[in-house]
């Protein structure tokens, strides 16, 4: 039955009792409830409390990432030229801090910083929660370290964090080859999204850093830490280690590098040395060095604009960056084209006055005297422009252009470097479409000696020297040999790698041509004769590229030419001249003549080369010998 | 109808208002330690409570100037507005954390499975009023009340949230166990009820929430996972031990291990912050509001004021059970508030209107009908 909607009556009494007595056990109910919560409460808060408030205490797992030591690079006979230091860095809690002022100002005299340096670096953490720590100074030496370790005490929330980072054992050695590390920006970041990057991780950013950085990276390691309530470390819990990157065993020799780079000190140009038989590279320097070792850390800003603002540019890696008329190391072409092309013999004769006169302009020899009636030989061992003046007259400039090419001038040698340059070789049809302008013959004379519109990079003229030592073989450029795991297995052997053969050159003419080379380092007035080694026979050609016209700088006292306007000095060679092992090229920017600048540093190469053959452990020099006795 | 007598005014229930407003303070006091972390959300929520709070006193003023047997005529209207509500979240609420709970109004995210709940006590109370028990209910009988129950069941679960939608089988049973129902009814309904048990689990838990039971039973299993929350509110609440760490000064909380500590877990801030002493303290004050409203229940002038303040005090008494047992670490986690204390606006308002209504009967004990 029912009761009408709105209609409330009284309860009849037996319903109401029933009622009161369902509530009065819903009561006990709850206070059933209520007493177990209370017990529930006394256990926890009363019984474990302590515990608990440990707990709280010492709460939470953290997961670290621990930084895998990056694969060191080594030379080719295993001498250590990059690795890994542990960098300290000081660190800033502010939770752990209460009285920040005062030690501010003790740190600021500690590390000898500006107090408003440290505090704009703590404003820029403060949004980050207290137990974060901000870093106040990277990289401080032992004597800071110890310094802060001594007034630990002094100093609360001031901290010592250990990064690790990499160590140059030889300086700035090779600075260009090797590159350097930086902070992976967000577009890397974007690109290895599926590697394990993070904000802040060191990335390769130059050089062999950044070309093999999936190689030397390693495995990041991890490491759970418990942390307590204020987020400090309190327990070791579980570690996984990192793994070491690998190893990158480069072709390079150290010695000879050094040689090298100590003959370019206080110059700008390049030296290369390459294997003529395989087109592994034992030198690759570029001048002014890179100051790779203040890069770690972060480059000052203004050290970067100082690189920019260098009209030596620093920042180009000069063998496969830097482009210049090859000046008189091109005769080698033009030499090569008139011998194949037979326009000439070795026998055919030109009278050399110092100058020509031709489509009544006049064209200079660089020995303004004249060099009287020459034959090929003498031509080549003295550098006669005249002469190569006639040969440039009867090929032309397409029919260089073809040989220049065959020779790997304007191409890349795709060695596993950025930015390679890839040169030039002026034909008539490149000059219609880039100048708009019909080829002058006039032309055809500069370019056979080197100059006019040629360019190449000092990778390419080693390249050239190597094939003629070897007979027209041209090699892919090698500077890597073998990846290394941090067991000291090889994972992975890189091969030299024929890229092709010049079949078109006869073998007398290359006879022929290397033969002129011998001469021109060995006869008696040869432009080449600095680079003479004792009991090895070099052959070689210089160059000496002038960067304006020559009617320019006539004016001026030889020594008083200004650096910018003085010729570039080349000098490329090979030796032994009866088995080719080692091709090398030196280029002095600025440096005035190859024959007097260039030629005695490529033999200084040279020189390593074969010591280094004797005695692979043997410092080059007397005063390197001196400092590793140190 | 809105004759106010002067007789009502007299019999006012103060002591609820007191007690009330002591625990809605204490709620407050907690939710601004437990906000502050996060400083401009936490005074949103901070200011945003305190508005709910005054709505809900508001609504409390509003519904004792009408007599609460008028709910006997409007149950159904409202039961069926109520029920349009949980299909408009379904159909059209804002989605958070794959949940289809709130309806944007604007002004205000209601969720309408909080008033569905109080809904509910209010369409029970009334059926069970107007069906006279006479030797107690069939299970034919119970047809028409478990249908009642089972649709805003149905479309709370499938939002899904399981916390609520068990509420509403706990509300049923409770209000079906307060009415006199035949043993054998009471055997049928244990029968039917543990039969689900395993069908449930098996077809219907998504594995999440199979997980956190049992996780529940096995907390250690996964620290970091399931069962963080439990863990991380035990440490929370024993940490305090007996007088607490200080106000503001619950690590727990205030470092940010604590999980949802506006909402379900406001209460493990509290036992942090205030120990054992200040959490007898919180029980005493509030179990002190759900004896009164057993009282409320007891000196009801008629059978459907028992009936509706037993429901609103079985309602508010089975959330705070499963919110403080799941805080204690007695009960798995359902997402659970504790009425009156947690931060939300539709959990309060519910609330509050439900005491208001507390109140309404309260009063109106001695007014005998027309």
């Amino acid at each position: 039955m029912l009761r009408p909607v709105g209609n409330i009556t009284k309860m009849d009494p037996a319903e109401l009792k029933m009622l009161k007595k369902r509530t009065d056990a819903a009561t006990a109910i709850i206070f059933f409830i209520v007493a177990i919560l209370v017990l529930r409460l006394w256990h926890l808060q009363i019984q474990q409390g302590g515990e608990y408030l440990q707990r709280s205490e010492s709460n939470r797992i953290r997961v670290q990432q621990l930084a895998a030591p990056r694969g060191n690079l080594v030379d080719r006979h295993g001498q250590t030229l990059v690795t890994n230091r542990p960098r300290f860095n000081v660190i800033w809690i502010r939770e752990d801090a209460p009285h920040p002022d005062e030690v501010i100002r003790q740190l600021a005299r500690i590390l000898e910083l500006d107090i408003s340096e440290l505090l704009d670096r703590i404003r820029a953490g403060a949004d980050q929660p207290r137990f974060i720590p901000t870093r106040l100074k990277e990289d401080i030496d032992w004597r800071t370290l110890v310094q802060i370790e001594n007034n630990s005490f002094n100093l609360p929330g001031v901290q010592i964090e250990v990064q690790p980072s990499r160590n140059y054992l030889h300086g700035n050695l090779a600075s260009h080859l090797v590159g350097y590390l930086g902070e992976i920006n967000q577009r890397e970041l974007e690109m290895f999204r599926h590697q394990d990057y993070r904000a802040g991780d060191p990335i390769g950013k130059m050089g062999l850093e950044r070309l093999f950085e999936t190689y030397l990276r390693g495995e990041k390691g991890r490491s759970y830490v418990e942390v307590d309530v204020r987020g400090f470390a309190q327990k070791q819990l579980q570690i996984q280690e990192p793994l070491p990157g690998n190893d990158l065993q480069l072709t390079l020799d150290l010695q000879m590098q050094k040689v090298a780079e100590e003959g370019l000190r206080d110059a700008a140009g390049a030296v290369v040395a390459m294997e003529v038989n395989s087109g592994r590279l034992l030198v690759m320097a570029s001048a002014p060095e890179l100051p790779v070792e203040s890069f770690v850390g972060g480059i000052p800003r203004a050290l970067w604009q100082g690189l920019l603002d260098d009209r030596r540019a620093p920042l180009l890696n000069k063998p496969v960056q830097g482009q210049y008329a090859p000046g008189s190391t091109y005769k080698v072409i033009t030499t090569l084209a008139a011998l194949e092309e037979e326009v000439i013999t070795p026998e055919t004769s030109f009278q050399c006055n110092g100058s020509i006169i031709f489509q009544g302009r006049r064209y200079h020899c660089w020995q303004r005297r004249g060099h009287g009636q020459v034959k090929l030989r003498q031509a080549m061992a003295e550098s006669c422009d005249v002469y190569f003046y006639y040969l440039g007259q009867r090929l032309g400039v397409d029919t260089l252009a073809k040989y220049a090419r065959l020779m790997g001038l304007g191409q890349k040698t795709e060695i596993v470097l950025e930015h390679e340059k890839e040169g030039l070789v002026p034909t008539a049809e490149w000059k219609r479409q880039r100048h708009r302008e019909p080829w002058q013959d006039g032309e055809t004379l500069s370019v056979s000696i080197g100059q006019g519109f040629n360019l190449a990079t000092p990778l390419q003229i080693t390249r050239m020297t190597a094939a003629v030592a070897n007979g027209g073989r041209f090699y892919r450029p090698k500077l890597v040999s073998a990846i290394i795991d941090p067991e000291g297995e090889v994972v992975q052997e890189l091969q030299p790698e024929p890229e092709r053969e010049v079949g078109e050159v006869s073998n007398e003419s290359w006879e022929l041509l290397r033969e002129i080379l011998v001469a021109s380092v060995m006869d008696q007035r040869a432009t080449g004769r600095s680079a003479r080694i004792k009991d090895i026979t070099v052959a070689g050609k210089t160059g000496t590229s002038q960067v304006v016209r020559l009617s320019q700088i006539e004016h001026f006292e030889e020594d008083e030419i200004p650096y910018h306007l003085r010729d570039h000095a080349w000098f490329t060679a090979y030796a032994p001249a009866e088995k080719p092992e080692v091709a090398v090229t030196v280029l002095v920017e600025h440096g005035g003549s190859g024959g007097a600048v260039a030629a005695p540093l490529a033999k200084a190469v040279l020189e390593a080369y074969f010591r280094q053959q004797e005695d692979p452990t043997l410092p080059a020099t007397a005063e390197q010998k001196q400092q590793d006795e140190e | 109808m809105f004759r106010f007598d002067r007789r009502l005014l007299q019999s006012f229930d103060w002591v609820m208002l007191v007690a009330v407003l002591i625990v809605a303070l204490l709620g407050l006091l907690n939710l601004y330690s437990a906000a502050s972390l996060h400083k401009g959300f936490g005074t949103s929520v901070f200011i945003k409570q305190i508005y709910y709070y005054l709505l809900g006193f508001l609504a409390i003023m509003a519904i004792l100037m009408v007599d609460y047997k008028v709910l006997t005529k409007w149950s159904y209207p409202l039961y069926v507005m109520t029920i349009f509500l949980l299909l408009a979240a379904l159909f059209f609420g804002s989605e958070v954390a794959g949940t289809q709970r709130w309806i944007n109004l604007g002004f205000f995210r209601l969720q309408p499975s909080e008033p569905a709940k109080l809904m509910l006590v209010i369409i029970l109370a009334s059926y069970y009023y107007r069906k006279d028990t006479g030797a107690g209910f069939t299970f034919k009988e119970l047809i028409i009340p478990m249908g009642l129950t089972i649709v805003p069941f149905a479309l709370i679960v499938k939002q899904p949230d399981l916390g609520t939608a068990m509420m509403m089988i706990i509300i049923f049973v409770s209000m079906t166990l307060f009415v006199k129902l035949k043993w054998s009814t009471l055997a049928t309904l244990a029968g039917i009820g543990l039969s689900f048990v395993p069908l449930v689990w098996l077809f219907y838990l998504k594995p999440y929430q199979r997980q956190r039971i049992l996780t529940f039973f096995n907390p250690e299993s996964d620290p970091l996972g399931s069962g963080y929350h439990i863990a991380q509110s035990k440490i929370a609440v024993g940490s305090g031990a007996t007088f607490g760490k200080g106000y503001m000064q619950g690590t727990q909380a205030q470092l940010d291990f604590l999980p949802e500590r506006h909402t379900d877990f406001a209460f493990s801030v509290w036992a942090e912050e205030w120990g054992f002493v200040g959490s007898l303290f919180f029980l005493a004050c509030y179990f002190f509001i759900i004896l009164w409203g057993l009282n409320i229940a007891l000196t009801a002038r008629d059978k459907f004021g028992v009936l509706l303040a037993f429901g609103i005090v079985a309602l508010i008494f089975w959330q705070a059970f499963i919110n403080l047992g799941m805080v204690l670490g007695l009960l798995p986690v359902v997402g659970m508030p504790l009425p009156l204390f947690s931060y939300g606006g539709s959990s309060l308002l519910t609330t509050l209107a439900a005491i208001g209504i507390l109140m309404n009967i309260r009063m109106r004990r001695f007014m005998t009908g027309s």
